[in-house]
């Protein structure tokens, strides 16, 4: 169970609808997203390992949910798809490390602020040919998403 | 009969079948953010980037506008003797959310853009606003506040 006492990094949907932040789970930052304002759970597919997770960022209507994580000694940064259960990674160059994100509410550009040679950093992707757009007055995604698609 | 195709080209299309598309660099804007100098706590909507650019020593708050790739003024937004914390902005480039450090205190703050104001936005109980994020619909955020040496999250509706 997670530790509410302390809870960091919030991110709310484009409507409000979900609140992504990061809190203590076992002594890891882990990230939770909550469907407002009832507080309810909503499972994450690929946000169970890898932590400690940071900087959480929702679209519109809360179908991606993007974070950076820790995979081997790199920060990277995923996108789940609530829709489809898929999952999209953003790996960078060895020589720049991620420290902050934020998806575009449309999922159309993701923005990377790395640290690069003693200095901080802010890079734009381009995420058009990757993710379907989410954009205002779309469906919101209820469950935990579907099974990846093969 | 042997096929005309060199193996080479069979093992290129087998895989470019196979791999999934990658987000791709935004090579004009990156550059344009290069050449502003140092930037951090990026927040993206609608087609604005707000962020916190230093240069010379002193940060600032910039909105870009992605379309035009160009910042945009925002005059009474920035002072000289304060230092930029959070920075979140709506999908409408209308309101900035900000959280800053000035005279030795932290302040979160709402900025609207049509009408150059600045509007303070107390936290209650009283607490250390840290990071902010403004809904893309810009009417409410959603502040990382420290209370009694816990982080908090307050959610705040904005008229």
């Amino acid at each position: 169970m997670f530790n509410d006492s302390s809870r960091q990094e919030p991110a709310l949907s484009g409507q409000g609808r979900f609140l992504a932040s990061v809190v203590d789970r076992g002594g890891k930052a882990t990230l939770l997203l909550q469907e407002q304002p009832s507080g309810r759970i909503v499972p994450l597919r690929h946000f169970q390992n890898h932590q400690p997770h940071s900087s959480p960022s929702l679209s519109w209507n809360g179908r991606y949910v993007a974070a950076l994580v820790q995979q081997g000694n790199q920060r990277m940064a995923l996108i789940e798809d609530r829709a489809s259960g898929n999952l999209h990674r953003l790996p960078l160059p060895a020589d720049r490390t991620a420290v902050r994100l934020s998806l575009s509410p449309e999922a159309r550009q993701l923005a990377v602020q790395v640290a690069q040679g003693g200095q901080w950093r802010v890079q734009l992707f381009d995420l058009r040919s990757l993710l379907e757009p989410d954009l205002p007055g779309g469906i919101a995604i209820q469950g935990g998403g579907a099974a990846p698609s093969p | 009969m042997r096929s005309l195709l060199p193996t080479t080209a069979i093992t290129a299309l087998l895989l470019g079948g196979c791999l999934a598309p990658m987000p791709q660099p935004i090579a004009p804007l990156n550059s344009r953010l290069e050449a502003l100098g140092a930037n951090r706590d990026p927040a993206l909507a609608g087609r604005w980037l707000a962020l916190i650019s230093g240069r010379g020593g002193r940060e600032q708050v910039l909105l870009l506008d992605l379309e035009r790739q160009q910042p945009v003024a925002l005059p009474g937004l920035n002072r000289a003797d304060a230092q930029p914390v959070s920075v979140s902005v709506d999908a409408a480039g209308e309101r900035i959310a900000l959280v800053r450090q000035l005279d030795g205190r932290t302040e979160l703050v709402l900025y609207r853009r049509s009408v150059q104001s600045l509007q303070p936005i107390p936290m209650a109980p009283s607490g250390v606003a840290r990071q902010v994020q403004l809904q893309a619909d810009g009417r409410q955020l959603a502040v990382q506040v420290s209370r009694g040496g816990l982080w908090q999250v307050d959610l705040v509706q904005i008229p």
